[in-house]
């Protein structure tokens, strides 16, 4: 990730985030060892010590219950607390607060406002995947806290994770997690078989011609559309490059400063291809060739890549490439001078394509419902009720209360592997359907106040019939 | 939790709260969610028996102002509890002699064990000092090192001005309870609410408080911290868990309301009026109770008996054998009433045999006698009518099944009318005959329930289809409607079920509910 | 070397006695017959034509030199030329009168050129000073004269296929004028110019009848002419032109086929590539008029391939004369005893041997190294399946560009073949009445090659190829099943089999998921199976072939078998009531898979709902005995008791 500012400014919906391990400071007046990031910093030693030594003991004591299975989140009157180990003793601790949590009730005859908690604001569900999510980050750039500790012992890890989260959670932005981190899914690109087939044959031959890529991933619209990354993987790489990396460029592109073309490069091909990540201006004599580094499973352990990310308009290539390799300045040019013209030309016949199949679907008119779908299998994910997530936030269009619904059945659903569907109607009249057909999850929001149940399950069926009738789902 | 109920939910609750004469002409054939509380089948005729409980909180609302009366009744009566606790002691010492405990206390159980640790549901009561009160497996001695864990975790949060409310793992968790100066933890592997959870902790607290008064509760500890109530409480655990049990099995303890015997109006007015004829001075409650079924209830004007303190009741009943030796004697503290003092119950089966048990709650401890007499002048009263007749027939059956309503998919179902407090619901069908069955609903119930009752999110109503059955709940300001269905019956279906459920309760309800209370 | 040699001499060439001081040698261009005419006949005249049937041995009474002998169609009558007045004629249709009949040409002191057969019974003069065109009686031994034109001519040529005869007329010999015969009927096409490459002065005869040949290519009749170089006209080497010369319209020069040497010439066509043999480096260029040059102006050509010469050639010295292990003879190549006629016959009348022309794919594909024109070229050849398949499988371990180009171009010819079979169906299913002129079949040429030929010849093979990268495999199926897509090809489920087993088989699964998700893979009852069946190795695979099955939507029998498979018994129930079904199912079959699973409820379940499906129907909650279903009554009862049964309801 390129460096980062210099100013701190913590995302005021993060009380406390810390990671620790128990086995580093084992005798009394030791505890500060265990404790190998904290966040806010500027806490109190004892008190950094305390919460740690809280953390300790609810593990310790649930053990007595479930040995097996540890805690995940403790419940208080003001806050939650989400635990996880990712290894082996190393315990991340996440506590968030919002101002929703609590409200102030004004008191008659002059007493003070007694304050009220919301201790339901938070679904454990969501912000457990939030911390999981974190984890997975901080693999994808720096692989395991194990590996870390081979090379440079607690020293290079507590570096290694102050360099990381002192960057990363400023922009987690916990306020507007939902159900879709629980899922944490892939957005697919809705795409016709022939342009598809142009994508595969295009990466394909890239990769023959460029034989150090390893492997490829190609996207358009933050949509993800190739994937030669194996599906984990892929999922937290593409969670960075949609949540961080894309937003990061898209601001010149939205304000119309588009890299301009390119008349210069090899061949005299015209093209929009730029770096996203390395050299931005591969003219520029001073141009450092660093591409930051991923790690990513393999059958046996993981392997460390250099990633590419490469863009011509609204399509986006991955490339991956060995961190064995030194990557130099006549490979970036002769990246560029190959996939610049054919992506461009790519990112026009998809575009093409799009607007044709949308004017075959007819223009849509504000559907009575909005929904989000999710397959466990392949990961794919679509939803009405977001609109498009960028660096600084997630916009839902329903109320949050819906949405937290929504993770209600959600958890349902999780205790449960059987089929299952759910529809409640709330209390301001909104109609929530929930439907689990095999390993996809479908989630509506109907706002027809007056609709009876029957109705609402027609509605629903039409929806199915529109948006899936190439899948099967389970009535 | 505080006042919470009174958020969103209030909306619907608002100026409905209190129960409207209606007669019977104006009531609406096929009832409709739009109907005013009261009007609902199942609605009493004049005021409610019970204190109103639309759900849960209500009863943690009234914290404060509970200490607030202790305190002063701490003053007055401090001496009078004490004897009273000895006299409540013995009575339940000699009980617990000849009492049948619906679970056999497995006491001897390895807490290290798996076969421990897997249990469904685990209860613990402890002192602030952390010292074990009550363990629902194995022995408080054995546990003392664990309970010593949770106060801290207790004491721990609360030094950082906060609550521990509870702890969730994969499949397992933790609910913690403060109520001073007692701490309840409640260790589940069932998937319920913390709510549900809590609510069931409130359960054991109460009973706890029943047989003490919070009053004495607090005086002991005042005096002495580290006090081991088990002293006190030793042979009363089995009442605690035959409620656990109940808590399980029993809808009532769920909807926060009792269901009736089944009984045609003509002879329960007889047996109502007869009771109302039977009273004293110091009587306040005269209960008749078929097993756990309620077949009338008289109370004094303006007294309301709330159904936790009847459940409380029930279970003191229900839980012990000794009332059948002939005519029992005991103090009992009634904490939704008053968690300071004792009232004493006449308890007493009509015949040895039968199932009919009446109680009659006076607040004086020196009435025995009087009672015994009341119960006379009721069954002089009662045997010279007819009713008597009709109610032995009743009792022949006391449920129904639910074939009778005439939906083949309908399996089973719970109706609540919330402004009597009562509820009906037939005998399970075949295919839950086992215990684990029958458990399994109840716990579909309590999901349904606690997702409608959600603290932050209520529900109008749930539909839930599985692989199992089909559920729909339904929640209006007059009813709480739980229906379950066969996995393959329709929705459209469930919406036409729910209106024909309604007209034949409608049809049935002067039998299966009592819808003319009466007072002395 | 020899490998490379693309051009050869047909295997059994037809032998003749060569010719002599006593025998002379005569070619019919129309009939390819040879005519060998010992002594004017009368020791006899040996007819030997590209079969035995068309040979034939006769003798004629010797008068006089002969000039000019040939068969009319079908060998019915001879025509003989002895002077330049007449021609004399003999039927050779049996119980015809055999003795001779002569015709003189009708206009005065004109000179017979040559005469050609144009039909069995229809004959044209060639004077110096026009033409003739007669019928011809055998029976009245007489013939009639249909039409005739006259016109100064220098020389002439006949084309047989085309029924057309070129006259060389002007005074430079370089304006043409062709006319066309059809039964009975002389049509004067438009005459036109041979451009010179230099205009003589004083102007005299310069365009020679040798540098002049006809021949149809690619179905149209063209003029081929040998233009040599001149150092007057800086004209550096020689070229052919070529005239296209159609029936109806200007005849107009089309092609320039660039020589890029001097010296003397000869040419051929074979299989629609014209041949040009280069006496003097005794080596022959082959032209595709079909083939667009990117790198020179349109219409102008180089040689397809470099310059080769023909495969050696060794004389099976066979027959009486000689002694046996006697060793053939390697054949002189090029000699100047060659004549060259059209199409595709070299003669050495010399030796007495008649070669047909041949083209050797196989050694193209070395020659030819951009495999686009390549495959352009053989596309367009006789016989050029295997090659083309060989050329396949060779690029295959080519690049992928490469590879995708080489598809392109198959599937082009592919795509138009499947074009016209479509139409052609559609024309006879419309009947045909409808539709103009009575469409006939498609030929299917071997340049069609199909997706099972690329199976098995070239894709089932290449996959399992030792030392390819996965990668590359699933590369070229890729591109393959890209390139039938682009050209809206319906590709057949083996491919893709294929396809999956590649994938499967080095547990690219997510892949495979990811083209399934895009419909790459296109669905179909089979593939379905396929994916079922690898569930076990890869558990979505069950997801993905319900899918397919649904969308299918004739597969809701399977659809249910899958689930039942799955002991969803009630998934099953739904999904048959879904698609209202549910009405026509069998119990015993739900109530059998119900009771398998041996979960009570379930059971119950089911049972319940059957009852009430029969009540429903019936009436009455019984089963049929048609059924079946009597052990399950039982079962119920002993799990539920009698009580549990649904009564007959009474409204």
């Amino acid at each position: 990730m390129a460096s980062g500012m210099q100013e701190k400014q913590y995302t005021p919906s993060l009380l406390s985030f810390f990671i620790y391990n128990p086995t580093f400071g084992p005798r009394e007046g030791e505890e500060e060892k265990k404790i190998l990031f904290y966040h806010p910093s500027e806490v109190e030693k004892n008190e950094k010590i305390r919460n740690v030594g809280l953390c300790e003991a609810i593990v310790q004591f649930t053990r007595t219950f479930c040995p097996t299975k540890p805690a995940k989140s403790l419940h208080t009157q003001k806050n939650r607390q989400f635990f996880f180990e990712p290894e082996d003793n190393f315990w991340i601790v996440m506590v968030p607060w919002f101002e929703t949590q609590c409200i102030e009730k004004p008191n008659k005859d002059g007493k003070p406002p007694t304050i009220e908690y919301q201790e339901e604001e938070i679904l454990d569900t969501v912000y457990g995947a939030v911390v999981r999510q974190c984890y997975s980050m901080y693999k994808l750039f720096n692989g395991t806290f194990g590996r870390a500790m081979e090379a440079g012992g607690v020293e290079l890890l507590t570096q290694k994770l102050e360099k990381f989260f002192y960057r990363y959670l400023q922009t987690l932005h916990l306020q507007s997690c939902d159900l879709l981190d629980v899922f944490g899914g892939i957005s697919f690109f809705p795409l016709d078989k022939m342009t598809y087939l142009k994508i595969q044959s295009f990466v394909n031959k890239v990769e023959e011609s460029l034989s150090l890529i390893k492997y490829t991933a190609f996207l358009y619209n933050d949509q993800l559309i190739w994937s030669g990354l194996e599906q984990d993987d892929m999922r937290i790489l593409y969670k960075y490059l949609t949540t961080s990396l894309f937003p990061r460029h898209s601001e010149p592109e939205l304000a119309g400063r588009d890299s301009p073309l390119r008349p210069e490069v090899a061949g005299n091909l015209l093209h929009y291809g730029r770096f996203l990540t390395g050299p931005t201006n591969l003219k520029d004599p001073e141009a450092k060739f660093r591409f930051p580094k991923i790690f990513v499973s393999t059958g046996d352990g993981y392997e460390e890549l250099h990633l590419i990310v490469y863009k011509a308009m609204s399509a986006a290539a991955c490339f991956m490439i060995s961190a064995s390799v030194e990557l130099t300045r006549e490979f970036c040019e002769q990246l560029d001078g190959l996939v610049g013209p054919q992506l461009t030309l790519l990112a026009s016949d998809i575009c093409e394509q799009f607007t044709i199949n949308r004017r075959i679907s007819g223009p849509e008119k504000e559907p009575q419902f909005k929904f989000i779908y999710f397959n466990h299998m392949n990961l794919a994910e679509k939803s009405t009720i977001h609109m498009r997530k960028t660096a600084s936030v997630c916009l839902t269009s329903v109320h949050p209360d819906l949405m937290k619904i929504l993770g209600d059945i959600n958890c349902d659903f999780a205790r449960v592997d059987e089929d299952e569907e759910i529809i409640v109607k709330a209390m301001t009249d909104y109609w929530v359907v929930g439907k689990k057909s095999d390993q996809r999850e479908l989630y509506v929001i109907l706002n027809q106040k007056n609709a009876n149940l029957i109705e609402v399950n027609e509605e629903v069926k039409r929806l199915c019939a529109t948006q899936f009738n190439n899948i099967f789902f389970l009535d | 939790m505080d006042g919470q109920a009174l958020r969103p939910t209030a909306s619907w609750e608002n100026g409905t709260l209190a129960p409207v004469d209606r007669l019977r002409a104006e009531r609406a054939d096929s009832p409709t969610p739009g109907l005013v509380e009261g009007t609902e089948p199942g609605a009493g005729q004049k005021s409610a028996m019970f204190v109103h409980a639309q759900s849960f909180e209500d009863l943690t609302a009234e914290a404060e102002e509970e200490a607030r009366r202790d305190d002063e009744l701490d003053k007055s009566g401090e001496c009078a509890e004490e004897l009273k606790v000895l006299v409540g002691e013995k009575t339940i010492e000699e009980q617990r002699n000849n009492s049948i405990s619906s679970e056999s206390r497995s006491k001897e159980e390895d807490v290290s064990s798996e076969a421990w640790r897997s249990h469904r549901k685990h209860v613990f009561v402890l002192s602030e000092a952390g010292k074990p009160i009550y363990t629902r497996y194995g022995t408080e001695e054995a546990l003392s090192s664990t309970m010593g864990v949770m106060m801290a975790l207790v004491s721990f949060v609360e030094a950082e001005k906060n609550i521990i409310r509870s702890i969730h793992a994969d499949g397992c968790k933790v609910v913690f309870l403060t109520k001073s100066p007692l701490v309840l933890v409640g260790v589940s592997r069932t998937c319920q609410s913390d709510k549900e959870l809590l609510r069931e902790l409130q359960y054991i607290y109460y009973q706890i408080v029943s047989l003490l008064t919070l009053t004495q509760l607090n005086h002991i500890f005042q005096h002495k911290q580290n006090y081991d109530l088990r002293r006190l409480l030793a042979g009363s655990e089995y009442l605690t868990d035959n409620l656990l049990h109940r808590l399980d099995r029993d809808p009532g303890l769920l909807l926060s309301a009792v269901t009736c015997l089944p009984l045609a109006s003509s002879a329960r007015d007889v047996v109502s009026s007869s009771l109302q004829a039977a009273k004293a001075k110091n009587l306040v409650f005269s209960i008749l109770l078929a097993g756990d079924r309620l077949v009338t209830l008289v109370r004094k004007k303006d007294q309301f008996l709330h159904h936790i303190d009847l459940h409380l009741v029930f279970n003191l009943v229900g839980s012990s054998s000794s009332f059948r030796e002939g005519e029992g004697w005991t103090p009992i503290c009634l904490p939704k009433f008053n968690t300071a003092g004792f009232f004493h119950a006449h308890i007493s089966y009509l015949e040895p045999a039968s199932e009919l048990c009446l109680i009659l709650v006076s607040t004086d401890r020196e009435d025995f006698f009087n009672m015994s007499d009341c119960k006379q002048r009721f069954l002089e009263r009662l045997s010279k009518r007819s009713a008597y007749q009709a109610l032995k027939e009743a009792l022949k059956c006391p449920t129904y099944s639910v074939a009778q309503v005439g939906i083949p998919e309908l399996r089973h179902f719970l109706y609540k009318s919330k402004s009597s407090g009562l509820y009906t619901s037939p005998e399970f069908p075949e295919v839950y005959h086992s215990d684990e069955e029958q458990e399994r609903l109840m716990g579909l119930y309590q999901d349904l329930h606690s997702c409608l009752h959600h603290p932050t999110r209520p529900l109008r109503s749930f539909y839930r289809c599985s692989e199992t059955e089909n559920l729909l709940a339904w929640v209006t300001s007059g009813f709480e409607l739980y229906l379950c269905f066969s996995p393959l019956g329709t929705k459209a279906l469930a919406v036409s079920a729910v209106n024909k459920l309604l007209k034949w309760i409608r049809k049935e309800e002067d039998r299966l509910f009592i819808l003319s209370p009466l007072t002395y | 070397m020899s490998e490379e040699h693309y051009l050869e001499l047909c295997e059994n060439p037809v032998q003749f006695e060569h010719a002599s001081s006593v025998n002379n040698v005569f070619f019919d261009e129309a009939n390819k017959q040879v005519f060998a005419v010992r002594s004017g006949g009368a020791t006899g005249v040996v007819v030997k034509g590209p079969d035995d049937k068309s040979s034939v041995a006769f003798r004629m009474d010797d008068k006089g030199e002969v000039k000019c002998i040939k068969f009319s169609i079908g060998n019915k009558i001879l025509a003989v030329q002895r002077t330049s007045k007449s021609v004399d004629f003999i039927n050779f249709i049996p119980d015809y009168p055999h003795t001779e009949f002569t015709q003189e040409c009708k206009t005065k002191n004109a000179s017979v050129l040559g005469f050609c057969w144009t039909n069995w019974n229809e004959i044209v003069f060639i004077t110096d000073q026009g033409i003739e065109f007669y019928q011809v009686f055998p029976d009245k031994r007489s013939l009639k004269l249909l039409k005739s034109q006259s016109i100064n001519v220098n020389w002439y040529q006949y084309c047989p296929e085309t029924a057309v005869i070129l006259l060389s007329t002007t005074v430079q010999g370089n304006i043409l004028q062709p006319f066309a015969f059809r039964s009975g009927t002389m049509s004067k096409m438009s005459k036109f110019e041979i451009e010179l490459p230099v205009v003589p002065k004083p102007a005299k005869l310069s365009l020679s009848e040798r540098d002049i040949a006809m021949a149809t290519i690619y179905g149209q009749l063209h003029v081929m002419y040998l233009k040599h170089h001149s150092r007057t006209a800086n004209s550096t080497s020689a070229e052919v032109v070529l005239y296209h010369l159609p029936r109806e319209g200007a005849c107009k020069k089309s092609h320039v086929l660039k020589l890029n040497t001097t010296g003397k010439f000869a040419l051929n066509i074979v299989d629609n590539l014209v041949v040009v043999h280069h006496q003097s480096s005794q080596t022959s260029l082959i032209f595709d008029i079909k083939l667009k040059e990117p790198d020179c102006a349109v219409n102008t050509h180089q040689p397809v391939l470099p310059a080769r010469s023909i495969h050696p050639y060794r004389i099976p010295l066979s027959g009486p004369a000689v002694v046996p292990s006697q060793p053939p003879v390697p054949c002189q190549l090029y000699s100047s005893s060659w004549s060259v006629f059209q199409p595709d016959i070299i003669i050495s009348a010399s030796e007495g041997y008649l070669w047909y022309l041949q083209v050797k794919l196989p050694p193209t594909v070395n020659l030819l190294q951009d495999k686009g024109k390549l495959m352009d070229f053989l596309l367009r050849r006789r016989d050029c399946k295997m090659v083309i398949l060989s050329v396949c499988s060779q690029s295959t371990r080519g690049v992928l560009p490469v590879v995708a180009t080489v598809f392109d171009k198959l599937n082009q010819v592919y795509k138009e073949y499947l074009e016209a079979e479509q139409s052609y169906t559609v024309a006879m299913e419309s009947g045909p009445s409808r539709g103009s002129a009575a469409q006939k079949r498609p030929v299917r040429t071997q340049a069609v090659i199909d997706q099972s030929d690329m199976y098995t010849h070239v894709l089932s093979s290449f996959t399992e190829r030792k030392g390819v990268s996965h990668k590359f495999i699933i590369a070229v199926l890729m591109e393959y099943i890209r390139s039938l897509n682009q050209f809206q090809i319906t590709v057949q489920h083996y491919l893709y089999e294929l396809v999956i087993k590649t994938l499967v088989q080095h547990n690219l699964f997510y892949m495979l998921h990811q083209f399934l998700q895009y419909h790459v893979l296109s669905d179909s009852k089979p593939l379905a199976c396929l994916l079922l069946s690898l569930e076990s190795t890869y558990p979505p695979a069950h997801q993905l072939s319900l899918d397919m099955l649904k969308r299918l939507s004739t597969a809701n029998d399977e659809i249910v078998e899958v689930l039942l498979s799955k002991q969803q018994v009630l998934g099953a129930l739904r999904f048959i009531r879904s698609v209202g079904g549910h009405d026509n199912v069998s119990a015993r079959k739900f109530l059998d898979a119900a009771r398998q699973t041996g979960d009570q409820m379930l059971f119950y379940t089911v049972f319940r709902s059957f009852q009430q499906r029969n009540q429903r129907l019936r009436g009455s909650p019984g089963f049929n005995p048609g059924e079946h279903c009597e052990e399950h009554v039982v079962h119920f009862k002993q799990l539920f008791g009698e009580q549990a049964l649904m009564k007959p309801s009474t409204v």
